[in-house]
């Protein structure tokens, strides 16, 4: 089901209604009715991968209590082994099968050797990578004694599968979400308010930035053999909007729905364009995934302790293996390797620190040096962005050398100028919105806070009457369904 | 918890207002360009408006034509006249069987055929239906129908155009307009036709592609045909012709064949008729003059010989 479709408009008023008016008397109730409504949820997409995170929950929950009772450091481990053999396998199966038996294949016949082996027609199963390092976290977790085993089954069913981040994150960790299901819930109208909010601010995101964006990107990206240099940039540019807009805004909804429940999630964006260097960036842009890698992968292998050799290493794998995780093509590892090497001079000159605090703290304008820095990340961020879109390396190459052409100075030309136009006017709206909002969770938390309710009533009103006024007819799918 | 429901129905009704009339405001002094989602031409392409305005004083006919552009730029009026069939074409651009359904129940009493020739097209059943939703809802007055037609479109651009539309007229904003018979290069013809200048095509390939039923297209082309049958009026499905690249582009065409075969008598006029795609047809899609001659000959002898 799609956050931004009539279904989900429906499901969410009966879900909730549900949630609070006929079993909000028992937690167990209310925790079963959430996975009832999650596995509806993912379900509307296909029910056939329902057993995927059935099968996952079940495994992680006796792994959880096995390793709760076990205190031989070897058997835990080993236990600690099948859940990551089981989860990742999966994973690799689905996502990572037909990308390795290729380049194995195309390896071979490097070397003059030419086998054969079939790829798979495998679907994708939405969400997956989502789920499964969820889930992972718990087993690691419990492996760590960070937390103690839930023998609540429900209640770890509810906490893998929650509909609102089940299928795009943000990837909670069991010692933040897990909690929240043992206690009685209680409807809070100021976050349930709150909640509404971050939903509308998720929608004008997705649909109104992401997706025009979208139109605009996809044309130049598929065309771009034939475009200028100029409208290379643009098409780069379009698509840093669009998935920024197309993610954040998922996040934001999920952030929001959760809170109509009574849930906090992890913040996941953290207005990642308005950063100073690229240290910045990844503090502030899907921070789910980022603090997992940190915790679960790069700390174990040394993290920035040792020496500058083990330093570099570190960083690279952290990066290239969460560009794999993003999509089984080179593009990903390629784009998650140039993300290293803009953040090796950082953390080369312990400079990776540095900005932690959001950019012009309290001040309307940022300064001179501060927009400047801001422009340099910026650009760097969507030359990356080039590879993360594209097909294939070779034409990600192509894009490349089309920008750094003599066309590179002529003045883009658009099928559709005033679509175009007016695009790049909802985007400029936007970034000034985000900008005055920056100090906040989501941009417009706080954005009439003060104001009298029928004024911020038609700023609400306004954001919706945009939607519908921009929205593009057809409805589009979230990007990050396919990773 | 009280205080939360009441203050989201109240928004819900206050954004709703506001929506419609912002919505209203925006649609009068924006230029389209900057309402990229409302859509609401009146006399625009086509001629839907002199069409439309026609038939409701053109009293009973012998045979009425529905279908897409491939219709009112295919069934020439005049030749039916000629042979004694009095006639209306009700065809208008990427008609599909939802706005098909709708003309039929403002006008099908009214127009009370012996016959009716529905012209059915692959891409009428693919479609969204959007295009020809909002020829409509500019074009004709609108009730129920339109609202009905709306929801199972659902689609924002018919929405929009929709609630501005039914606005304009509410508030009687609409002033009678006065097409003129002759846009660039058509000329509306009295009963629905439009002739186009003559011209002639020049074939190229066309990339192939498979022909999909949508479900709600399916039901209610299904519903129409029922009601042609409970009223008992004869229904012939006509595939017009086409330009050999254009019809040879659908990978399942005989498969399209076969499911129309399902409803009612049905004539692919492809398979049946030698054309030429230069000299018969003016673009991808629509025969020009001497083809439509040609087309309606061999219908009315269709016709004639049951």
């Amino acid at each position: 089901m799609l956050f931004n479709s009539i279904d989900f408009a429906i499901f969410l008023p009966i879900v909730f209604i549900l949630y609070w008016f006929v079993i909000n008397k028992n937690l167990k109730l209310q925790n079963a009715m959430l996975v009832v409504a999650s596995y509806v949820f993912y379900g509307w997409w296909d029910w056939r991968f329902l057993s995927l995170i059935t099968f996952s929950i079940v495994v992680d929950y006796f792994m959880g209590l096995l390793l709760g009772k076990e205190e031989n450091k070897k058997k835990r481990k080993l236990l600690l082994w099948v859940s990551i053999f089981v989860n990742l396998g999966f994973l690799g199966f689905f996502k990572y099968y037909n990308f390795f038996v290729d380049n194995f294949v195309a390896a071979f016949s490097f070397f003059g050797q030419d086998i054969k082996a079939n790829t798979l027609n495998i679907i994708l199963p939405v969400g997956i990578s989502f789920y499964t390092f969820q889930t992972l976290s718990y087993t690691i977790d419990v492996y760590r004694r960070k937390i103690e085993p839930t023998k609540d089954f429900i209640a770890f069913a509810a906490f893998v599968s929650f509909f609102p981040q089940l299928v795009a994150g943000p990837i909670e960790r069991a010692t933040n979400l897990l909690p929240q299901f043992y206690k009685k819930r209680f409807f809070n109208y100021s976050k349930a308010v709150d909640g509404m909010r971050q939903i509308l601010w998720g929608l004008f995101k997705k649909i109104i930035i992401a997706d025009n964006c979208a139109e605009f990107a996809n044309q130049i990206f598929n065309n771009s053999a034939n475009m200028s240099g100029s409208m290379l940039v643009l098409g780069a540019v379009f698509f840093a909007f669009q998935i920024y807009g197309d993610f954040s805004g998922y996040s934001d909804i999920a952030i929001g729905t959760a809170r109509l429940f009574g849930f906090n999630l992890m913040q996941n964006f953290n207005f990642p364009y308005f950063s100073r260097d690229i240290a910045e960036f990844w503090r502030r842009w899907h921070i789910s995934l980022s603090t997992w890698f940190r915790d679960y992968l790069y700390i174990p292998l040394g993290g920035s302790r040792g020496g500058t050799l083990m330093k570099v290493r570190n960083t690279f794998i952290i990066f290239i293996v969460s560009g794999f995780w993003h999509g089984a093509n080179w593009t990903f590892i390629i784009w998650g390797a140039l993300n290293a090497i803009y953040f090796l001079p950082l953390l080369l000159t312990k400079t990776n620190r540095t900005n932690l605090e959001i950019v012009a703290k309290g001040k309307i304008f940022p300064s001179l040096k501060e927009t400047l820095f801001m422009l340099i990340t910026f650009g760097l961020t969507v030359f990356a962005w080039i590879f993360f879109r594209a097909e294939n390396i070779e034409h990600a190459i192509s894009y490349i050398s089309g920008i750094f052409s003599s066309s590179f100075f002529t003045i883009p030309k658009f099928e559709e100028t005033a679509r175009a136009i007016t695009t790049m006017i909802l985007v400029v709206i936007f970034i000034l919105i985000e900008w005055s909002g920056r100090e906040g969770q989501y941009a417009i938390e706080h954005i009439g806070e003060k104001w009298y309710r029928p004024l911020r009533w038609i700023f609400y009103a306004t954001i919706i009457f945009l939607i519908g006024m921009f929205m593009p007819t057809s409805e589009s799918p979230f990007i990050y369904f396919q990773f | 918890m009280k205080r939360f429901i009441l203050n989201t129905v109240l928004f819900l009704l206050f954004a709703s207002i506001f929506y419609i009339v912002v919505l209203n405001l925006w649609g009068y002094y924006l230029p389209q360009s900057l309402k990229p989602n409302i859509n609401y031409r009146i006399g625009s392409y086509g001629h839907m408006y002199s069409r439309l305005s026609e038939v409701k004083n053109y009293g009973e006919v012998d045979i009425l034509f529905l279908g897409s552009s491939h219709t009112y730029r295919g069934f020439d009026t005049r030749i039916f006249a000629e042979k004694g069939y009095k006639t209306f074409n009700l065809g208008s651009s990427s008609q599909t069987p939802i706005q098909t359904k709708v003309l039929l129940h403002r006008y099908l009493d009214r127009l009370n055929p012996k016959l009716v020739i529905f012209e059915v097209y692959p891409e009428a059943f693919s479609l969204d239906g959007v295009e020809a939703s909002l020829d409509i809802i500019a074009n004709d007055k609108n009730d129920f129908q339109s609202i009905k037609m709306a929801f199972i479109i659902n689609n924002v651009k018919t929405y929009n155009t929709l609630i501005y539309g039914l606005t304009r007229e509410l508030l009687g904003l609409n002033s009678p307009l006065i097409e003129d018979t002759i846009k660039r290069a058509d000329k509306y013809v009295s009963g629905g036709f439009v002739e186009r200048e003559m011209g002639f095509y020049q074939p190229e390939k066309i990339e192939e592609k498979e022909i999909v039923f949508q479900d709600y297209q399916l039901k209610a082309f299904s519903e129409i045909v029922e009601k042609f049958e409970e009223k008992g009026i004869e229904l012939i499905l006509v595939y017009a012709p086409i330009p050999r690249p254009t019809y040879e582009r659908y990978t399942n065409a005989k498969y399209f064949d076969s499911v129309m075969q399902g409803y009612a008598t049905y004539y692919n006029f492809n398979e049946m008729i030698s054309l030429n795609d230069s000299l018969h047809f003016y673009d991808s899609h629509h025969l020009n003059q001497n083809g439509v001659e040609i087309f309606n000959e061999k219908i009315i002898e269709l016709i004639e010989s049951r």
